[in-house]
């Protein structure tokens, strides 16, 4: 049973980390940390594309058990992805070592 | 407590991107005791939690603020400071946490490389 962990990061626009985090939570991930960021494309995109891109953002982060890490990142795409109000992009980290969490064991699925 | 090496030049020590996530009022402290382990640079900022319990919810008291701690630890030091770290989750008041290491593949300029594995220049292992 491995126990390693991926530290997924989450952007999308300000406003929509409640909809990650249960985009998250309805695959598995238990919690997630939020920071606000702001963007630095939006000159690019109204220059290029005639779009108007929102700059303040939002980050979640977000430590998930190995297994369950594609899960999660397909469940933000469709709730928070490019394609949606949020805008959002995920991706993950390898994380090494992890301490201050319970481990909590993925039900086994047949 | 933290070992300040010099290095003959054989062993090239990787660094490790240490994250900490504490509550806000116990952010000096966890800086203070992350420095201690020999990390010479610390960026911090502020987050909020999304654990929510539904009474919580139903109280309107789901804001907890934290800090987000980024810290740069040579591999060296690492278990000694996550044993540590995983020590003062549970003994100091409020200290409840999460700690998780991501590995650093490059770093840029020697000197740079040096400041942020604390280690200082020539002579033998110490």
């Amino acid at each position: 049973m491995s126990h390693s962990y991926e530290c997924i990061l989450c952007i999308v626009n300000a406003g929509f980390s409640d909809n990650v985090m249960d985009a998250a939570k309805s695959a598995g991930a238990r919690g997630g940390t939020v920071l606000h960021a702001r963007g630095t494309g939006a000159r690019e995109a109204e220059t290029f594309f005639g779009i108007t891109v929102q700059e303040e953002k939002e980050i979640v982060m977000i430590l998930v058990n190995a297994q369950i890490k594609a899960d999660v990142l397909h469940a933000l795409y469709h709730a928070v992805g490019l394609n949606t109000p949020g805008q959002g992009i995920a991706f993950s980290l390898p994380v090494d070592e992890v301490v201050g969490i319970e481990i909590t064991v993925p039900k086994e699925t047949k | 407590m933290t070992s300040n090496k010099t290095v003959s030049g054989n062993a090239l020590l990787k660094c490790k991107l240490l994250v900490t996530v504490v509550d806000h009022r116990k952010e000096d402290f966890f800086m203070d005791y992350i420095q201690a382990h020999g990390a010479n640079l610390q960026m911090t900022m502020r987050g909020e939690g999304t654990a929510k319990s539904e009474m919580l919810r139903m109280l309107g008291l789901t804001e907890s603020e934290k800090t987000v701690l980024f810290s740069v630890v040579r591999e060296d030091n690492v278990r000694a400071l996550c044993d540590g770290l995983a020590e003062k989750f549970k003994t100091v008041k409020n200290g409840q946490g999460i700690a998780f290491t991501i590995p650093l593949s490059s770093v840029v300029g020697a000197s740079v490389y040096r400041f942020l594995s604390n280690q200082k220049t020539g002579g033998t292992i110490t």
